[in-house]
């Protein structure tokens, strides 16, 4: 177990740059996702961490050593593949003692039949076969040792994948998407049981997914990575409630956040005309966005901010998710409504939606946030 | 009591309407049955029945002459060359252009582009008949005018004549190649596995691009530092069915070949019959001596090898390597 380092990584394939100078500081023990959209060059980073690729540019340690010019072999990383990737000829206990058998044992003593006379494989063989049960038995997976990867199903097979990975006791465990081939129910109980692994490993989890529930429900810090670099990395509740960039505020939730234009008329910051406050300096940009999470819209008669129709609805038992095509400019917004409100949303129904200024967001137009305008905006408001 | 129990009126009349379809069916597969056993079977049980005679295409009748046939096959020493010339050739060319071939799939697929133009090379041999090729080879190996003792023979004078092979030839004259008994069955070889090792190149080719790329990564992630531990690891595995395929192909192209043996010496396999290999032999019998009776006893002897091997092959796939 130990730290790791990611210094200003690059990576061209031919012209196109996948990887546009990737700085990421992991600290020992600590559960990172990279969570992105696909083709962000998530992958990339996980394979060039693994070694599997080489970067263009940037230097990547392991524990304090640079290991960028070492091969994958010999980073002392485990991986867990997308398609499990087992070796299809071997059982459940063959493939998870492969890693083991390739770091401790001689090349005389893996052959098939001398093998076994060498001295010290027998005793090598049953620290093995000792190591593997105790993995199997972690993994609840002990009853399938002798079966082949082809007799398992999915969800077996990725524990089989993630035996493999922690048999031995790597510097880190790496994890390319390993939830995507499973159903979704398997897939939640899954992500419990990763999250439970990793705070009984204490090891380090570098989690490479696009899926943002997964990222938000088991890591300790998310990098949200978008074309070809790391827009924030932070807590899930940071990445959430307070995004840096537009993009990462529109990634991270579902629904997804509404996202309306706002502009500067003097000092005043207006909403589809509509005065907000009038306390922003005049340095502040004339065309801005405004980021509002469909839980920080209230429905509301009284002097409304916003007026619209409601043109769907999504009723979850929990919550209602009801989308609101708005007067102003037709543009749909998400609302998030308690069940009772329910009476309130038919479909075509008028509503007025009011919200806090202090739950707004505010982005410039090339979307990277805005506090000072945020900060101006509800000091305002509060004397307002 | 006037309604009838529906059931009991089904159970009439569904035998007549199994029946029926049961006919229908029959009718529908008979001619592809009928053709089946008159092309197919009709020819080798016809073989096999007169393996069992002396008759000769022409003449009017046969003799029954049991089991003399097969008694000839195993007493007379021209026999015992057929089995010793066949199987030198399967021993020799299955293993060697079987691994030639891995190896080359495995050299041509870790290429890019370029692997195309190799693969086409190798493969021309396949693609030009081997008859044609033979009458090459023919001229190639002329024991005076020919390329290969042309160039041996400029070795000599050579340091090269350290080596026995040279120096006796320098002194002696180089093999006479298909003349001689015992260089020819070696040539028909080294034909039979420049021939067909291109073929085995493109079924492996096959094979290697099922594989599946990311076991590579987990084989790199695991510690398979090396190329033979990950071959070992992923490769040989995962082309296990290739192989049993290939080895069996190779085994039954190998049981039949002939057309090498036909070109170089159409009056009799070979100096002192070193290459009277099995096909030729059956060529030899029942068409050119029409002595049909102990040319289907060859053919029926050949079949129970190539049977033998397809079931063989059978049971490595189901037994060894289908996961």
């Amino acid at each position: 177990m130990s730290d790791l380092q990611i210094a200003s990584v690059t990576k061209h394939f031919g012209e196109t740059s996948v990887l546009k100078g990737v700085t990421l500081d992991v600290k020992d023990g600590e559960f990172i996702s990279l969570v992105g959209p696909s083709g962000c060059g998530k992958s990339t980073l996980l394979r060039i961490i693994a070694g599997l690729e080489t970067p263009t540019s940037g230097n990547i340690a392991i524990g304090g050593i640079n290991v960028t010019q070492l091969r994958a072999a010999d980073r002392n990383l485990s991986m867990v593949f997308q398609s499990y990737a087992l070796y299809p000829h071997l059982t459940v206990a063959e493939n998870i003692a492969v890693p083991l058998q390739m770091r401790q044992m001689s090349a005389l003593q893996r052959l098939p039949v001398l093998g076994s006379i060498v001295p010290g494989a027998r005793t090598q063989k049953d620290d093995i076969a000792q190591a593997v049960r105790h993995a199997a038995e972690m993994l609840e997976i002990a009853a399938l040792l002798d079966r082949k990867p082809g007799q398992l199903s999915g969800g077996q097979r990725q524990r089989v994948a993630l035996g493999r990975a922690l048999v031995r006791d790597p510097a880190a465990f790496l994890l390319d998407e390993p939830l995507s081939n499973l159903d979704a129910k398997l897939r939640v109980q899954t992500r419990a049981e990763i999250a439970e692994l990793h705070r009984r490993l204490k090891a380090t989890f570098i989690y490479v997914t696009h899926d943002q529930v997964e990222a938000m429900t088991m890591s300790d810090r998310i990098a949200v990575m978008m074309g070809g670099e790391i827009l924030q990395c932070a807590a899930p509740d940071v990445i959430y409630e307070d995004p840096d960039d537009i993009r990462v505020a529109e990634f991270i939730g579902s629904p997804k956040i509404n996202i309306l234009p706002v502009e500067r008329n003097g000092t005043a910051l207006t909403v589809f005309d509509q005065v907000l406050n009038s306390r922003l300096s005049i340095d502040s940009p004339k065309v801005m966005q405004m980021g509002l999470r469909p839980e920080a819209l209230q429905l509301t008669q009284s002097a409304p901010r916003l007026t619209g129709r409601v043109v769907h609805l999504e009723n979850l038992g929990s919550e209602v998710f009801a989308q609101i095509a708005l007067d102003s400019d037709g543009s749909r917004v998400t609302l998030r409504a308690m069940p009772e409100q329910r009476q309130n949303l038919g479909l075509g129904a008028p509503v007025g939606l009011s919200f806090d200024l202090n739950a707004a967001m505010i982005f410039d137009a090339g979307g990277a946030r805005l506090r000072q305008v945020e900060l101006a905006a509800t000091r305002a408001a509060e004397v307002a | 009591m006037v309604a009838i129990d529906p059931s009991l009126a089904a159970d009439v009349t569904k035998p007549k309407a199994d029946n029926r379809q049961a006919r229908t069916g029959w009718g529908l597969a008979a001619p592809a049955l009928i053709l089946m056993f008159l092309i197919l079977l009709v020819p080798i049980i016809a073989a096999g029945v007169l393996s069992f005679t002396n008759y000769s295409l022409g003449n009017p009748s046969f003799d029954w002459v049991g089991l003399q046939n097969y008694e000839r096959l195993f007493t007379r020493s021209t026999y015992e060359k057929m089995y010793v010339a066949t199987f030198t050739y399967v021993v020799t060319v299955v293993p060697i252009s079987v691994g030639l071939g891995l190896g080359a799939a495995l050299l041509v697929h870790s290429l890019g582009r370029i692997g195309d133009i190799y693969k086409t090379i190798y493969f021309l041999p396949v693609m030009a008949t081997l008859l044609a090729m033979a009458i090459a080879w023919e001229f190639m190996l002329h024991p005076t005018i020919g390329m290969v003792n042309r160039t041996l023979e400029m070795a000599c004078g050579t340091w090269f004549e350290v080596i026995p092979f040279f120096a006796d030839g320098c002194a002696e004259g180089f093999p006479l190649w298909l003349g001689d008994r015992d260089y020819a069955i070696w040539v028909v070889c080294f034909i039979g596995i420049w021939q067909g090792f291109g073929f085995n190149m493109v079924l492996f080719l096959a094979g290697l691009t099922s594989v599946h790329r990311e076991l590579y990564h987990a084989a790199e992630m695991d510690g398979a530092r090396s190329g033979w531990e990950r071959f070992r690891l992923v490769t040989w595995p995962a082309l296990g069915p290739t192989t049993v395929f290939v080895v069996t192909i190779s085994c039954i192209r190998a049981f039949q070949v002939f057309d090498t043996i036909e070109a170089f010496w159409p009056q009799g396999g070979g100096p002192n019959k070193s290459a009277y290999v099995m096909m030729f032999a059956i060529f030899e019998k029942g068409i050119q001596q029409n002595l049909i009776g102990i040319g289907s006893a060859i053919t029926m002897l050949f079949l129970l090898f190539v049977m033998f091997l397809t079931l063989i092959q059978r049971w490595l796939v189901e037994r060894k390597v289908h996961y």
